[in-house]
């Protein structure tokens, strides 16, 4: 009995040792609102993951604390005067095992991406960056074949099809980073970034902790990284909190540092006078928008195949409304298919949708003209009722519910025939649901890959991959092929120009309606600068980062 | 004896099968697919269906599995975390879920019979009420209520614990989620050992052990709860494997990652993943079902009347 009560006894000292207050070691803690998917530059496709992968791998480029491309491991770079061949110039860097990070590990990295043909190999192809050949290796052809090559171990030369106006910013998103093709090959298939010992850095930070799925990722800084002095964070570590509660209390707590909250949390810490001068309202670059499934052969007989019924949906939702009572976290409410805050021009620097009242003559424009749009299209379809289901993926949190609840009381207290039925579903089953042409009207939102209205534009052309809305317009596609391949691409101003006329024809068709642009409401402790936070590509950025 | 294991350990084969089989099936055709589609051409999709070999029928696609079972492996991710193998994974996931089981196990059931006797020695007291009022709160409370409360009252008001699971300090972090796990096994054996000691306590040989002059905690430690326990453990037997099996919520709240949180992300990411729900499904039936053939065979040893029985049937 002694025995047992000694035991016991023991275990309670040991616990009180090792216990104390969770934030005591000073160490930066930041929350990642959903799990990272791979660490693998050629499967990551969210951006928890693009996060952690920037964290421990420069690529070519990295984007500045204003979102300007600025030279990572390449030192520096020439462009050829036809615009098509670039030529990088790399400096002197290592991976954490000590080798040298050369530019076969970028002619690797992006040979085996086109290869596998993943998610987001599109990136390489003629949509994007279009690299010479990309197109024909993602669809199985010879991966020698990609226009990228290393002449000398210091020395990448990138050809492309036709000039890319945005390329240097492209090469700081992580599916371009490189991979060290010795130490891949030593791997066993599939294991590649799967734990610490399985991923080398070239980066600020390397991997202490981490397995797939982990809900604590601890990094800590890589001593060999290039710009070391730059690091200031001797480590930090991601907590993943899919609670914005949750959250909220851990911030509070000290728990975490660095935490982004939603919906009623927002407008409780703006009330609290302490804890709003932590908060801070950052773009997420994201849209939120309808979809409208044009099939004429749609199970509700196609009425939405009707421009006027669907300019009738567009006016009849009140944007403000919206974001002020029911999203409140600074969204803001946009009338472009382009969202605010994003694709600065690059010589003024001004926002692409800098100007919102650019196409008011077909959105914005409240309810009466919304009813004249309705009754338009009932004369038209010789209808009077018209019975939509309007889908979206309820996972993400309970805004989303909120939103899709609103624009229903909007659409059928504005507009009387209309009835939307909301049907809230998991995401994969959404997704099947939307390239299966089983829905009418979508709420969806995208988040930009690259800092350019043509990650927003593409997804309408009649190829566009993102959700069948059957709508095809041959001018429309005309000018993203210009845009993207053709005349217009190496003319940036009249590039520009044509972008605005694409985004016309798509609010007048009102091929989709554009709700809002999302806004990130974080809190960062008193005791943390230095975070650099971008609406595209990567979002947040440590190499700066400083806990005081 | 021989003739009633091995029947029994056929029953428990078939039923595992039948579970995969129907299993497999459900998750092969219901709504989703294993691909994040967002990004993806339909050519692609094609593509990588050929690569998975979910082009072929379900059940060939089903044979194929079996065959790969069979050779000890749970193959690869079919969407989640890059294609990985699962087995590493899987074992990592187990391993953090069951350390957390056994500690919630060993203090639910320390708790839990320590609460149980004291209301049995106590019956018809104050005592007694308090104890059986305890029990019943433990099962009428939702477990993720008693886990927020753990966690805002602990880790929050009084700073104490740490507030989100931190696997570099295990035993520490693993304190919290494990007791916000054992409410349910401390209720349950609390109210089983009360009842079954009252029980014990009445009958004639215990009776007997008194008027012998046997008292107090001796008699108590060698004649009653022996006896008394016997049920208990078959009751707390299922609660074990739900214990080591991980909790989706518990483990979602406080962050570990354990099988619960690795079932959820298999479910609900962008894409199903169907091995990881396969593998998963597996492992978590197997459990069930070796825990209840050691019972079966337990009472074969213990009572010659299952055996019986068994045999006739």
């Amino acid at each position: 009995m002694k025995k047992i009560f000694a035991a016991v006894l023991l275990a309670l000292l040991m616990l009180t040792a090792a216990c104390g207050d969770d934030s005591a070691d000073g160490r930066l803690k930041v929350m990642l609102g959903s799990n990272v998917v791979s660490l693998d530059s050629a499967q990551a496709t969210d951006s928890s993951s693009f996060e952690v992968i920037a964290d421990c791998i420069d690529g070519l480029m990295q984007l500045d604390a204003d979102g300007k491309a600025i030279p990572a491991i390449a030192e520096r770079f020439d462009v050829s005067a036809d615009g098509k061949t670039y030529t990088f110039h790399l400096r002197d860097a290592k991976w954490s095992n000590g080798d040298d990070v050369t530019a076969d590990d970028f002619v690797f990295a992006w040979r085996r991406h086109a290869q596998e043909g993943e998610e987001y190999s599109y990136m390489l192809g003629s949509t994007v960056a279009c690299i010479k050949n990309a197109d024909a290796v993602i669809k199985g052809g010879d991966p020698s074949t990609l226009g990228v090559s290393a002449p000398d171990p210091k020395t990448l030369v990138v050809e492309l099809d036709v000039p890319v106006s945005f390329f240097p910013a492209l090469m700081a998103f992580p599916t371009f980073y490189p991979i060290n093709q010795k130490f891949y090959n030593g791997l066993d298939a599939g294991t590649y970034g799967t734990s610490p010992e399985t991923y080398l850095a070239n980066g600020a930070f390397v991997l202490k902790s981490y397995m797939p799925g982990a809900a604590n990722i601890q990094l800590e800084k890589n001593p060999s990284y290039w710009d070391a002095d730059r690091v200031k964070l001797d480590g930090f570590s991601y907590q993943v909190v899919s609670s914005s509660d949750n959250a909220l209390t851990a911030f509070k707590n000290k728990s975490l540092n660095v935490v982004e909250i939603r919906g009623n949390q927002v407008v409780s810490v703006q009330n609290d006078a302490e804890l709003s001068k932590n908060l801070k309202i950052i773009p997420a670059g994201s849209l939120n928008y309808l979809s409208f499934n044009q099939d004429p052969k749609n199970h509700h007989a196609g009425a939405l195949t009707n421009t006027n019924l669907r300019l009738a949906i567009s006016n009849a939702i009140d944007r403000e409304s919206l974001v002020d009572n029911f999203i409140m976290n600074g969204s803001k409410a946009t009338f472009t298919a382009i969202p605010l805050q994003f694709a600065p021009h690059a010589q003024t620097g001004a926002y692409f949708a800098a100007d919102q009242q650019r196409y008011f003559d077909v959105i914005g424009l409240g309810v009466i003209r919304a009813q004249e749009y309705l009754a338009a299209a009932k004369s038209e379809l010789g209808r009077d009722q018209f019975d939509l289901n309007l889908i979206y993926a309820n996972d993400s949190g309970d805004t989303i519910v909120k939103v899709a609840q609103a624009i229903k009381s909007h659409v059928e207290e504005n507009l009387p025939g209309v009835t939307l039925t909301l049907q809230p579903m998991p995401k994969a089953e959404y997704l099947t649901h939307v390239t299966s042409n089983s829905f009418d009207v979508a709420l969806t939102s995208w988040t930009p890959d690259y800092d350019d209205p043509m990650t927003f534009l593409n997804l309408w052309t009649t190829d566009g991959c993102k959700i069948s809305e059957h709508w095809s317009n041959a001018a429309y596609d005309k000018i993203v092929a210009d845009c993207t391949t053709g005349a217009l691409a190496a003319d940036y101003d009249a590039r520009w120009t044509a972008l605005y006329d694409a985004e016309k024809i798509l609010l007048e068709n009102a091929v989709i309606a554009p709700l809002y642009t999302n806004m990130n409401a974080v809190l960062i402790s008193d005791n943390v600068s230095g975070i650099e936070f971008h609406a595209a590509g990567v979002d947040r950025v440590y190499k700066s980062a400083v806990v005081k | 004896m021989g003739k009633y294991v091995a029947k029994r350990v056929l029953m428990s084969a078939l039923t595992l099968f039948l579970i995969v089989f129907v299993l497999f099936v459900l998750i092969r055709i219901m709504p989703g697919d294993p691909f994040p589609v967002e990004r993806m051409t339909a050519e692609m999709i094609a593509q990588k269906r050929l690569e998975l070999g979910l082009d072929k029928p379900i059940l060939v696609q089903f044979f194929d599995y079996m065959s790969m079972l069979m050779s000890g492996s749970f193959g690869n991710g079919t969407s989640l975390y890059n294609g990985a193998p699962i087995k590493p994974i899987l074992l990592a996931c187990l391993e953090n879920s069951f350390k957390i089981g056994v500690l919630a196990i060993a203090f639910g059931t320390t708790v839990g019979l320590t609460i149980g006797i004291i209301a049995a020695l106590n019956r018809g007291t104050v005592i007694d009420g308090f104890c059986t009022l305890l029990s019943i709160l433990g099962v009428c409370i939702p477990s993720y209520v008693f886990m927020i409360f753990l966690q805002y009252f602990f880790a929050y008001q009084i700073p104490f614990f740490p507030y989100f699971f931190d696997p570099s300090r295990f035993l520490f972090s693993s304190i919290m989620p494990s007791m916000s796990l054992s409410l349910l096994t401390i209720s349950t054996v609390a109210r089983f050992t009360r009842n079954e000691l009252i029980e014990v306590m009445n009958s004639d040989y215990v009776k007997l052990a008194e008027s012998k002059g046997l008292c107090g905690f001796e008699l108590i430690r060698r004649h009653v709860l022996r006896n008394a326990l016997i049920p208990v453990v078959t009751v707390i037997a299922p609660l074990v494997v739900d214990l080591l099996t991980g909790a989706m919520v518990m483990e979602k709240i406080y962050g570990v990652n354990g099988v619960g949180k690795l079932m959820v992300d298999a479910i609900a990411g962008e894409g199903i993943d169907y091995n990881y729900v396969l593998a998963l499904s597996i492992v978590f039936s197997s459990l069930y079902i070796g825990i209840m053939l050691v019972l079966d065979i337990l009472y074969g040893i213990i009572d010659p009347r299952i055996r019986l029985a068994a045999k006739e049937a």
